[in-house]
């Protein structure tokens, strides 16, 4: 019987050990709603965002042998080592869902804080919403320059928009005439003044196309032709004519995946050729569009916030990319790289305000400062605006413009070709093959 | 000149492809007066028995097209057994929600199953290879092969619709099923053999749209909405309107192309100013509307 009372007295220590663990003051878990297309027209991007997204936090929440400050902390060392829970939610890039969700985020989860969502046309649904409760949110990945221009108080944006990358763009164009782009000579500007664009009619493709209008007035180029055309459409031979018939030297788009995928074969089969082909991200960046399409993208320029490339000048991109191949199999895209970014930005939001109130993390987003060494992206870092036209807006960053290229065993790769100085191949021109 | 050309060219070839994605439709709307809003979803079958039969076998994407039928009869034999059988004994509202429902139902096993990319094929004999006659002239060879099927498929059932016993036993059981019951018509058996030709031929559209789309459990939706327009518009059950009205749709839809034309030819300012691709598909559901409001049967409506 003694014996029994001791062996059961034992066998009961695990069970009190395991108790005491459980009740301990755990480190509180900080949860931050997260709004992304996960099914829907835009899924494969969707599955790019939540990959980055969920490296970051792993290395938020763990110390990583990884030479940025997150990697350090095992948590939120101002909040007693916190960690981070992302609570995410499919929007299917359906607005409407999207502000719901947010409610229910909100109400329901009590999450303190945002991340989301890719369109922008979402992205304006659900920051409306944290503005009526007061709640910040960090955009990642919408680039629609109006999200930042309606001076909301809890919206913050790390992403580069697209008035800089269409300027980027025009300094592209304006370069090549100077003579400034790898492995071309300076061509006349007549040869190339003349631009026709088709936008998918969104917020998104509505903005690239007024932006487009805008710059090149300003940079001294012709849009001879700016399409808006219906999204998901079932035919866009029309397009494809009307663009042929601008008989333009440069040809400029914005569309999701689908149509940039039905564009380009489009174009190829009614010989709609140009000197340069170029695409505002989304679709043309998505890894389907060239898994897709094969060697028909060669030559195709499309604007971007990460390229594999940058890992090669980049060390902590470099790191964090080997990470990132390792897990999902392949190298990091704009939209992973955005996303793992908007994930950091929040950690050292949250480590600088030391609170989880919403005017403390308002007051620490403003005032935040993220060095561009302790980012993957090549910007020059974080730094919202606080005043001015665009508030919230994060004045450090930059684009880039890769051209898909065949390397040298045949692979199809985005080499940079803007900014100059980061150009790792030479640029094709004119375009060939369509 | 070039545009006028192109426009007219590629307006024929694709309203013979929307003609082609409507036969189904309005087969079995004639038959049975039941309006298929699962019809896309068959489509989009179609699509993913040629992307995956074509990849797993190694072979050309064109040799699927029996497999793609034979999928498109039996899916069409399953839904009218199992389902569209019973849903003839409810009343109407039951068999327009039931098909919606079948609709549902099909894209989210596509989506469970399939995954919610684009997937299109990148290699086959008519993958990327183009016919150009010149004068602004192109015809992609996926969308020429599907025109030509779509004037054979149209030739064929009409044929068989009227020039056969079992043509002439499924009229009989469209125009008075319980007439037709009394004059021993197995009129079970002709309803079936309406969902069995409908399921082929869109299934079939599908298995050649696949070398020029690309595929997501999402397509039905775009074709399916043009393909009640052309419905609609040709009259609800007719073969002869859905073939003219797929062909009045294709051009409908090269409006933007003709618009051009006649600015570049008249030189005026004012309609170069104006774009009319965001309008595209406007034209092609106002002139449903119109349809609608003048002529509520459609243009070829035979039946009421």
């Amino acid at each position: 019987m003694k014996r029994h009372s001791v062996l059961s007295a034992l066998l009961l220590v695990p069970v009190f050990l395991m108790l005491a663990v459980a009740v301990a003051p755990a480190a509180e878990t900080i949860k931050i709603g997260v709004l992304y297309p996960l099914t829907g027209g835009a899924a494969a991007e969707g599955r790019e965002l939540r990959a980055g997204a969920e490296l970051a936090l792993e290395i938020v929440n763990n110390v990583m042998q990884l030479d940025m400050d997150i990697a350090k902390r095992g948590g939120i060392t101002s909040l007693n080592g916190a960690k981070i829970e992302l609570i995410m939610k499919d929007h299917e890039g359906n607005p409407t869902l999207g502000a719901d969700l947010a409610k229910k985020l909100i109400m329901d989860d009590k999450v303190i804080g945002i991340l989301g969502c890719y369109h922008s046309a979402v992205t304006k649904t659900v920051s409306a919403v944290c503005e009526q409760y007061g709640i910040p949110m960090i955009n990642d990945s919408s680039t629609s320059p109006a999200l930042t221009q309606r001076e909301f108080k809890w919206f913050w944006r790390t992403t580069p928009h697209d008035v800089t990358f269409t300027k980027d763009l025009f300094e592209l164009l304006k370069g090549l005439s100077e003579g400034k782009v790898r492995g071309v000579p300076a061509v006349p500007k007549d040869q190339i003044s003349k631009l026709a664009s088709a936008c998918e009619k969104t917020e998104f493709g509505s903005q690239v196309s007024e932006t487009i209008e805008m710059f090149s007035k300003e940079y001294g180029f012709n849009v001879q032709k700016s399409i808006l055309y219906a999204p998901k459409s079932a035919d866009l031979s029309s397009e494809a004519r009307s663009l042929q018939a601008a008989k333009a030297d440069s040809l400029l788009f914005a569309s999701y995946t689908s149509d940039a995928i039905l564009m380009v074969k489009t174009l190829k089969s009614q010989k709609v050729g140009a000197k340069i082909i170029w695409g505002q991200d989304a679709g043309f960046e998505a890894p389907e569009f060239r898994a897709t399409l094969g060697d028909d993208v060669v030559g195709i320029l499309t604007r971007t916030v990460f390229a594999p490339r940058v890992a090669d000048v980049k060390k902590v991109a470099n790191q964090v990319n080997a990470i990132y191949k390792q897990k999902i199999g392949h190298d990091l895209s704009g939209a992973s790289a955005r996303a793992f970014t908007g994930v950091q930005t929040w950690a050292e939001v949250l480590q600088k305000a030391g609170s989880t109130k919403p005017e403390d993390i308002q007051k620490a987003a403003n005032s935040i400062s993220i060095p561009a060494e302790q980012l993957i992206v090549p910007w020059k870092g974080i730094k919202f605006a606080t005043s001015g036209k665009d508030l919230g807006q994060n004045e450090l960053g930059s684009g880039i413009i890769g051209q898909y290229q065949k390397d040298k065993s045949g692979n199809i790769v985005l080499e940079i070709v803007y900014p100059f100085e980061l150009a790792t191949a030479d640029m094709i021109y004119p375009l060939k093959g369509f | 000149m070039e545009i006028l050309a192109g426009s007219l060219a590629s307006g024929l070839l694709i309203g013979l492809v929307f003609a082609l994605i409507a036969l189904g439709l309005t087969i079995i709307f004639g038959m049975m007066d039941i309006v298929n809003f699962a019809h896309g979803e068959f489509l989009m079958i179609g699509m993913y028995t040629t992307l995956f039969s074509s990849r797993a076998l190694g072979i050309d994407p064109l040799l699927t097209i029996p497999l793609a039928g034979a999928v498109g009869v039996l899916l069409g034999l399953a839904c009218y057994a199992g389902f569209v059988r019973f849903l003839l004994r409810g009343p109407m509202v039951a068999q327009l929600l039931g098909t919606f429902g079948l609709m549902l139902l099909l894209r989210n096993i596509a989506l469970l199953v399939f995954g919610s990319e684009d997937r299109t094929i990148s290699s086959g004999l008519l993958v990327g290879s183009v016919f150009d006659l010149g004068m602004g002239i192109v015809f992609p060879a996926t969308k020429l092969a599907a025109a030509i099927l779509s004037v054979v498929a149209f030739s064929a059932v009409w044929l068989l619709m009227h020039r056969t016993r079992t043509g002439k036993a499924m009229l009989a059981t469209a125009l008075n099923a319980q007439g037709a019951r009394y004059m021993g018509i197995p009129t079970d058996r002709m309803n079936a053999l309406a969902w069995a030709i409908g399921g082929a031929t869109v299934t079939i559209a599908g298995s050649l749209l696949v070398n020029f789309w690309s595929v997501t459990p999402y397509v039905g939706l775009l074709f399916t909405m043009i393909a009640f327009a052309t419905v609609a518009l040709g009259g609800f059950g007719s073969l002869p309107g859905a073939f003219v009205a797929g062909l009045m749709i294709g051009m409908i839809t090269e409006i933007p192309g003709f618009w051009d034309f006649f600015t570049l030819l008249t030189g005026s300012s004012w309609m170069g100013g104006i774009s009319m691709t965001p309008f595209k598909y406007t034209w092609v559901y106002l002139a449903y509307f119109i349809i609608m409001l003048v002529r509520p049967r459609g243009l070829f409506g035979w039946k009421h």
